[in-house]
């Protein structure tokens, strides 16, 4: 099967993952308890206001018939409307998408510089103190909880050296590269931890195999051996487990833009729970996954490039 | 090893230092608003008087004064909108709003206020008396009116001339100051409060506003910072600030660590537990304003054994209010003695129920409850103070033989529980939203209909005919003697369990002056300058 065969195949499948998906989710946030109408309404709502509003937001209809308003809206592009802020839904999401994914993107970008630049050191430096203290230093990035990772790095970048702002967004490009850098330096940190051990593992045992030897026998450079031979077999399952760790960052940032008071989905995500704003949380959590699978179809995708000798079928 | 290891060393530390620098360059090129660098300068110049504000929470209510009821919502209403009255600082009178002079027919039930001359809305049109009637029409009788519960006192609105608004009662009813003073009693021009209560009339729409207050807003949508420009036509003179910009930080953490760095000038809610440290701290203060806020336990009166008023007492007896105090609100609390805020015709005299365990031991022997029982508190999520609390408490009423199930909901499933009934006790606060006693006793110690007394399913049929003979009654000697039988009665009765009363909590840059937290929670901006 040839790789258009495959992509064919994947979005087929991503089809019934996401039907998954709504079932799963729709039913989840009405299953949770909290009427979203005394919510919005607050504590003094009489029990009849509270119908009325139930009645003019659809809560009321069966269930079924809110699946299908749900499902098919969302077919057509139409994500409904926020029962909280009563705005399209589709705005108050589709503004915050790009800043969560920028967040992760740039996250998985310092990810792969740390990680290639410390695996490496740590790989060729194998049981001394580079080594040693690198698999320290990230042990102790992956066991912090990432709220408080990212306030130590706010207090030593922020407040101390003032190299980076404190929290926020900024307005401009530049300023947005600059403000988002901190945060996705701390998911950053903790995704490499993993990345790290993993490549580091993989280069010790690729560097022990034959045909090392034999480069180094033919007199291949030292920096060639290990870039064009040893690095591209050692990189496939840290590559994938590169791919995997895309859902990871996109909850782990859920937290961190609270942290640092950046508009993206996340903060978006939690306000919607609390306030049981099912269409706003409905559709975060849709398009979310949908980019989980597309990314991680791109990640399966890159092993044939990484490795001609993988084929899909 | 046979690799060259000091390249890739070398390699390392170059990417690092290229990442770090080409990060730092920015700090150079950034434009538009100022980088932490240079914002402190920035804030004290002269030419930029743009006040930058950080606040815990977004607005959410459709953003017209008789249809807020959020918080974050109505502190920006207060300075976009004003009243005919306003509540004094200290939250405890009335004084001139837009209203100069105010007068009662003999039977109190006329009321003729005089407006002020020469008031103008933001876009500079006049103020006249049929915008105030048209606004408190809709307040009051208005489809999407969230506060007609306070105006049903009210027959009728008139606007005999342009500076003349007379308001007829149903019944002498003497909080009718205080309701307008009220945030939700504020004055729209004539056409945007009819609009306000049609069908389509929307929040792109309200956030378009038109008052009489010192600031008004272009336009706002959730996710960017609220700005509000300054009201040149302010009828109290032009504020000093030329725009206050409010940003939405909701970790409290970040909202403090984002003043100490100087990327704001103003943060609320700053945690009880930082105050004294950021007050050790150059640029930066902060404290803690007396507002009308109670802090206590909600116990469900109609499960037993909590529907005995000695367990309900005891309970009272044994809650280490002064330990509460100072481990969950870091000192920065009072000790609650009536189960009203410290407002109007708050009685300083009630003794309450100071910390005496024998007595609470000696009541629990005797009551339905002496051979102790389980109860459970819900916690909200999120809440740590409410959190604490609910942990002090579970020791202390251990003590009684009174097991505490702590259990931590979400809000919203606390919420349906106490409308269901469905818990035996939780931890909660009431803020007034007007100077005057009328609120809390009709919402929180009436009995009878929902809310059932703040959901303690008390109700005592004594207790209700004071209530309203409170709201009746014209003499102001009379009325406080009615409202301090009212709080003893209450307060023996024991359907909550006193803790404390609290303050609200800011922080700024000393280069802001006069930031102020008034009694009723609210935060004017049309006094605040920088100094420098």
């Amino acid at each position: 099967m040839g790789r258009a065969a495959y992509i064919r195949r994947r979005l087929i499948l991503m089809a019934f993952v996401l039907f998954g998906v709504t079932v799963v989710i729709f039913g989840m946030v009405r299953i949770l308890p909290g009427d979203p109408a005394f919510l919005i309404l607050g504590d003094r709502a009489t029990d009849q206001k509270a119908a009325e509003l139930r009645e003019q937001l659809g809560l009321n209809r069966p269930f079924l018939e809110q699946y299908w308003m749900f499902v098919s809206g969302f077919a057509h592009g139409d994500m409904g409307k926020s029962l909280l802020y009563r705005q399209p839904v589709g705005d108050l999401v589709l503004t915050r998408v790009p800043i969560t994914l920028a967040l992760a993107g740039y996250a998985m970008g310092l990810a792969a510089i740390i990680t290639l630049t410390f695996g490496i050191v740590a790989a060729v430096n194998k049981g001394r103190w580079p080594d040693q203290l690198i698999r320290i230093g990230f042990l102790f990035a992956l066991t912090t909880p990432n709220f408080w990772f990212g306030i130590l790095l706010i207090l030593l970048f922020g407040l101390t050296l003032h190299w980076f702002p404190v929290a926020g967004f900024g307005e401009t490009l530049p300023q947005h590269v600059w403000y988002l850098f901190l945060p996705a330096l701390t998911l950053a940190l903790q995704l490499s931890a993993v990345l790290i051990r993993n490549l580091r593992g993989q280069i010790i045992q690729t560097l022990r195999s034959d045909y090392v030897r034999t480069a180094h026998a033919k007199g291949l450079s030292e920096r060639l051996i290990l870039l064009r031979h040893v690095l591209r077999n050692a990189l496939l399952s840290t590559v994938t487990i590169f791919g995997l760790q895309f859902g990871f960052l996109v909850g782990g940032a859920i937290v961190i833009e609270t942290v640092f008071a950046l508009p993206g989905t996340g903060q978006l995500l939690i306000q919607s729970i609390t306030a049981r704003d099912y269409p706003v949380v409905q559709a975060i959590t849709v398009v979310s996954a949908v980019l989980v699978i597309v990314v991680n179809l791109v990640v399966d995708l890159s092993y044939s490039f990484l490795d001609p000798r993988v084929t899909y079928e | 090893m046979f690799l060259r290891k000091t390249g890739w060393q070398a390699m390392a530390v170059a990417t690092i230092a290229a990442l770090l620098l080409s990060a730092c360059t920015q700090t150079g090129s950034g434009t538009g608003s100022p980088t932490p660098g240079t914002s402190a300068s920035a804030s004290t110049s002269p030419v930029s008087k743009v006040l930058r504000m950080a606040r815990n929470a977004e607005p959410f209510s459709p953003f017209v004064p008789w249809q807020i009821d959020d918080n974050p919502a109505l502190f920006i209403s207060v300075n976009v909108y004003d009243t005919l009255l306003r509540t004094t600082k200290d939250g405890t009178s009335v004084e001139a709003g837009l209203a100069t002079k105010w007068e009662s027919s003999a039977d109190g039930l006329t009321w003729t206020f005089t407006l002020k001359d020469g008031v103008k809305f933001s876009d500079g049109s006049a103020m006249k008396a049929s915008d105030v009637k048209a606004s408190l029409d809709v307040a009051r009788a208005g489809e999407k009116s969230a506060w007609k519960d306070v105006y049903v006192a009210i027959k009728e609105v008139t606007a005999p001339d342009d500076k003349t608004v007379k308001i007829a009662l149903k019944q002498p009813y003497a909080p009718l100051l205080s309701v307008l003073a009220m945030f939700s009693s504020a004055v729209l021009p004539e056409a945007m409060a009819k609009a306000s209560d049609t069908k389509d009339y929307d929040n792109a729409l309200a956030w378009k506003t038109k008052g009489t207050g010192a600031y008004y807003s272009e336009g706002w949508k959730k996710g960017d910072p609220i700005i509000l420009k300054r009201n040149t036509n302010y009828w109290k003179g032009t504020p000093a600030l030329d725009e206050v910009r409010i940003e939405y930080i909701p970790d409290d953490n970040t909202r403090v660590l984002k003043l100490q760095g100087g990327e704001t000038d103003v943060v609320d809610f700053v945690p009880f537990s930082q105050i004294a440290a950021l007050n050790t701290q150059p640029n930066v203060k902060a404290q803690t304003f007396t507002i009308q806020q109670t802090a206590f336990v909600i116990l469900n009166t109609s499960k037993p054994p909590l529907n005995d008023v000695k367990v309900r007492q005891a309970l009272n007896y044994a809650t280490d209010k002064e330990a509460i105090i100072k481990n969950v609100y870091f000192g920065q609390a009072k000790v609650m003695n009536s189960p009203i805020p410290q407002g109007t015709y708050y009685d300083k005299n009630l003794v309450g129920y100071p910390y005496d365990l024998e007595k609470a031991k000696a009541l629990m022997a005797s009551s339905s409850g002496s051979a102790g029982f389980k109860m459970d508190m819900q916690v909200r999520s999120g809440n740590t103070n409410f959190a604490n609390t609910a942990v002090i408490l579970k020791e202390a009423w251990a003590k009684l033989g009174v097991t505490v199930d702590i259990q931590t909901l979400d809000t919203a499933v606390v919420r349906t529980n106490y409308r269901a009934g469905d818990f035996m006790s939780t931890p909660t606060a009431w803020t007034n939203d007007m100077n005057d006693p009328t609120e809390i006793v009709n919402y929180a110690m009436r009995g009878g209909a929902s809310p059932f007394a703040y959901w303690t399913r008390y109700n005592n049929p004594d207790l209700n005919d004071k209530i309203t003979k409170a709201d009746l009654e014209q003499d102001a000697t009379k009325r406080a003697a009615l409202y301090a039988e009212i709080q003893k009665i209450y307060s023996d009765a024991a359907p909550i369990a006193s803790i404390a009363y609290l303050g609200a909590t800011a922080g700024w840059r000393t280069n802001v002056d006069g930031f102020f937290i008034d009694g009723l929670s609210y935060y004017r901006f049309e006094d605040v300058k920088f100094n420098k």
